[in-house]
């Protein structure tokens, strides 16, 4: 009978190292490598847009065929908007990774690591006319004159009422002014049970309704020249109101809204007013018609002296890497893509507002039903915002006539001055949202605004040890 | 007769000989868990201490040494110290009760009983199931509006009537609330470590010998005389290292804060894990959020230590 072999340690250890050594070598005997130099790549890194078709219908195929036009194996990526900020951290720390990062706020502490887009800007500027200030202030250091990004588009941010609740408080065409929601959301949450939702919470919609209050009671967090101004009677107005608010018309849930929320209470038929992009509406009409139909417009509130700012909803800003192996394809996809816009506006169902309201629109079958006389995203702008080509088919016609001078009333965060990384700091550790939370749980509407104020000082003062920022100590 | 001796030849006759000696082989095997530990834990910690005294941010990560003034900015942060607080309270109040309730557990599990399998499994659960889709789970349960526990609440009578238990409003705000908030990320972050623990404790109380507790019973003692007296005593260095785990997994937890209430409301559910995140890499300062990180290291070594200790302790045993 033979004598089974037994496998000694020594054979083991030989044939298991060769069985290492060959798994780590296989890779790059199969597997061809790209030949370094030739630049036939474009790696993209976007988020998730809110609205989904965006992103299946238009953005994925667009950017491939742009690529199979010009000779370009063009990648785009995908990840959620809350991975954005530790993904671009990573990246930018290994040195490679995507070519194109895309962000929905001003990336300025990125500043360092990041191509200066001038160039971009500027024939961008020259084939599609002026950028938006909006745009041009999310994306552009006066102190470095570096432009750290590059922004295509932006998001609206209006106030949305229930016309049903409004009418029977007596206001028909929904509140005005700020004192409007104490007033007559008051009486609707005391009469018909309903509250309305703005976020007194840390995240991004309470931090943008934060600063729409500030803008519209004419304060701020700094002067247009980067410096703390936060401290001063208007702002404890502004806290004082918001106090006041919470009292009058609002619950505790306030203090736990997050990035649903706002879409979430309306379509429940649990908020008279809400302050968000259109994306809650829009999901209204696929989810509840009924809600859908009963939602209506308002353009910023304005304060006790007539002032009225929202704040962009959404800043679309692409940064490229200094040490992206892409960069001249990137900048050509950023200029292709303004000069799409028109699809950008028309599959994010007019959630993308344009950047370069003057760029014309190209000749060809587009994707949607072609506007009388339009020629510029200007026209397309106000006549879809004139006519919903999204409406229901029974709903009223008109209702987001009101954003067609959006513009007019939206600004940047960091107004009155550009978005830096102080105040984007200032944003990401919730410093105002908590000001008027505190106020509205029972604090000084003085205390909350001196700590809020400490807090941005100290940021404030850390940046422009850093250089990043103007103003003054 | 002894036969004739044949010496090694020099060179030449221990071919490989590197596989065939014992401590060297030992330290080829275990090199992969050094290599592992040292690129995987040591190298960032390093650089974790390296950026803390720099002023390295997301966008510039390069290393310019400051000193310590990360650390006096952290510490004259009123958000910190919130954060510090807020960490142990989160830890020490979830930790004693995950102690209490899984040594209830681990006693009803050792009892012979119908569909014991089942209710092992599904105490399992929490622990096999991806924390971060586990914590949606709940705070899908904690909604400001669709919260089911406020359902029943209200279907209780208990919410939302003038003379309710809980008050008039139609829902608790679980999230929305300080003390709520808190109660609630405590209440979650003991459904996650549960498992761990009561199996950690089911294994001490099968380690204590049958007839020791025979023994006693017949002796006369009572149950809570067998318990003080020779479960606890015996089962204490495995009850310490259950516990000193779910420290470590605690105050180094981040998901179960950020996805239920980012820290919120006001910062008052805020823990280091968290702050640093926001503050590190969400708000650009690199250098910061590696100083508020390390600012766990002091409770994390002693933990580690006396974890050891312990597992060497039950050795002996």
């Amino acid at each position: 009978m033979a004598k089974r072999r037994l496998v000694t340690r020594r054979e083991f250890m030989k044939a298991a190292g060769l069985g290492v050594v060959a798994a780590g070598v296989a890779p790059t005997i199969f597997i061809p490598r790209y030949a370094h130099g030739a630049s036939k790549e474009l790696k993209i890194l976007v988020w998730s847009h809110f609205v989904p078709r965006f992103d299946k219908e238009w953005y994925d195929t667009f950017a491939k065929q742009w690529g199979e036009a010009n000779g370009i194996n063009v990648t785009v990526d995908h990840i959620g908007l809350a991975e954005i900020p530790s993904r671009t951290a990573a990246e930018v720390s290994a040195g490679q990774g995507h070519d194109l990062i895309e962000w929905i706020a001003p990336p300025s502490q990125f500043e360092p690591s990041v191509l200066d887009l001038s160039d971009v800007v500027k024939e961008a500027e020259k084939r599609y006319g002026k950028q938006h200030p909006l745009c041009r202030r999310s994306s552009y250091n006066p102190n470095t004159k570096k432009f750290y990004c590059f922004c295509p588009g932006w998001t609206i941010d209006p106030g949305s009422y229930r016309k049903s609740l409004w009418e029977k408080a007596g206001k028909k065409g929904g509140p005005e002014v700020w004192e409007d929601l104490i007033t007559f959301g008051g009486k609707i949450k005391k009469e018909q049970g309903i509250q309305l939702g703005i976020g007194l919470s840390q995240e991004l919609d309470s931090n943008m309704a934060a600063r729409a209050l500030l803008w519209s009671y004419d304060t701020s967090i700094q002067d247009a020249k980067e410096n703390v101004v936060l401290n001063n009677p208007k702002t404890v107005e502004a806290t004082a109101y918001m106090a006041r608010l919470f009292k009058e018309s609002m619950v505790p849930e306030v203090f736990a809204w997050s990035a649903v929320s706002n879409n979430q209470a309306l379509i429940a038929g649990r908020a008279s007013y809400i302050l968000n992009s259109i994306s809650a509406y829009r999901s209204a009409q696929k989810e509840v018609p009924e809600i859908a139909k009963d939602i209506f417009f308002t353009p910023a509130l304005k304060g006790p002296r007539g002032t009225g700012f929202s704040s962009e909803h959404v800043i679309y800003s692409y940064l490229v890497p200094k040490k992206a192996k892409n960069i001249e394809n990137a900048k050509k996809f950023l200029l292709n893509l303004v000069g799409n816009y028109d699809q950008a506006m028309y599959y994010s169902e007019l959630y993308n507002s344009p950047a370069f309201f003057d760029a014309p629109i190209p000749s060809g079958s587009r994707g949607y039903a072609p506007v009388n006389g339009a020629r510029k995203l200007r026209d397309l702008h106000n006549a879809w915002f004139s006519n919903d080509p999204f409406a229901l088919p029974d709903e009223e016609k008109g209702k987001l006539a009101v954003l067609k001078d959006a513009e007019k009333w939206s600004t940047n965060i960091g107004h009155p001055g550009p978005a830096n990384p102080a105040e984007g700091e200032v944003f990401a550790t919730f410093v105002l949202p908590n000001m008027l939370a505190n106020a509205a749980r029972g604090m000084k509407p003085e205390t909350a605004v001196e700590q809020a104020e400490l807090l941005t000082k100290t940021i404030f003062a850390k940046w422009r040890k850093k250089k990043m920022i103007g103003g003054k100590a | 007769m002894s036969g004739p001796a044949h010496p090694a030849e020099p060179g030449g006759g221990d071919r490989g000989g590197i596989l065939d000696r014992e401590g060297a082989l030992a330290k080829l095997l275990i090199a992969p868990a050094v290599i592992y530990i040292a690129a995987m834990i040591g190298a960032p910690f390093v650089l974790a201490i390296l950026y803390s005294l720099s002023d390295a941010t997301t966008g510039d990560p390069g290393l310019r040494l400051v000193g310590v003034q990360n650390f006096q900015a952290a510490l004259s942060d009123p958000v910190f110290r919130l954060a510090l607080r807020n960490t142990f309270v989160f830890t020490l109040v979830s930790q004693s009760i995950v102690i209490v309730l899984s040594r209830v557990l681990a006693n009803a599990l050792l009892k012979p009983f119908r569909g014991k399998w089942l209710v092992r499994f599904l105490i399992m659960l929490p622990w096999t199931a991806p924390i971060s889709l586990g914590t949606i789970g709940w705070l899908w349960m904690f909604d400001s509006i669709f919260s089911p526990i406020d359902w029943v609440l209200r279907y209780l009578g208990m919410l939302g009537t003038a003379s309710a238990l809980f008050g008039a409003n139609t829902n608790m705000y679980w999230l929305g609330v300080p003390g709520l908030a808190m109660a609630s990320v405590i209440l979650v972050n003991v459904w996650r470590i549960l498992p761990l623990a009561t199996v950690i404790q089911l294994g001490g109380l099968s380690s204590i010998p049958k007839d020791l507790i025979e023994a006693a019973e017949v002796d006369g003692a009572t149950p809570w005389r067998r318990t003080l007296m020779i479960t606890i005593p015996l089962t204490l260095p495995i009850v310490s290292i259950a516990f000193l785990f779910g420290v470590v997994f605690t105050f180094t937890d981040l998901v179960v804060v950020y996805v239920l209430t980012r820290g919120g409301p006001v910062h008052m559910t805020q823990v280091l894990s968290s702050w640093t995140f926001f503050k590190g890499i969400e708000a650009g300062d690199l250098a910061q959020g590696a100083a508020i990180s390390l600012f766990m290291f002091p409770v994390l070594a002693v933990a580690a230590i006396f974890i050891l200790r312990m597992a060497r302790r039950t050795e002996v045993v």
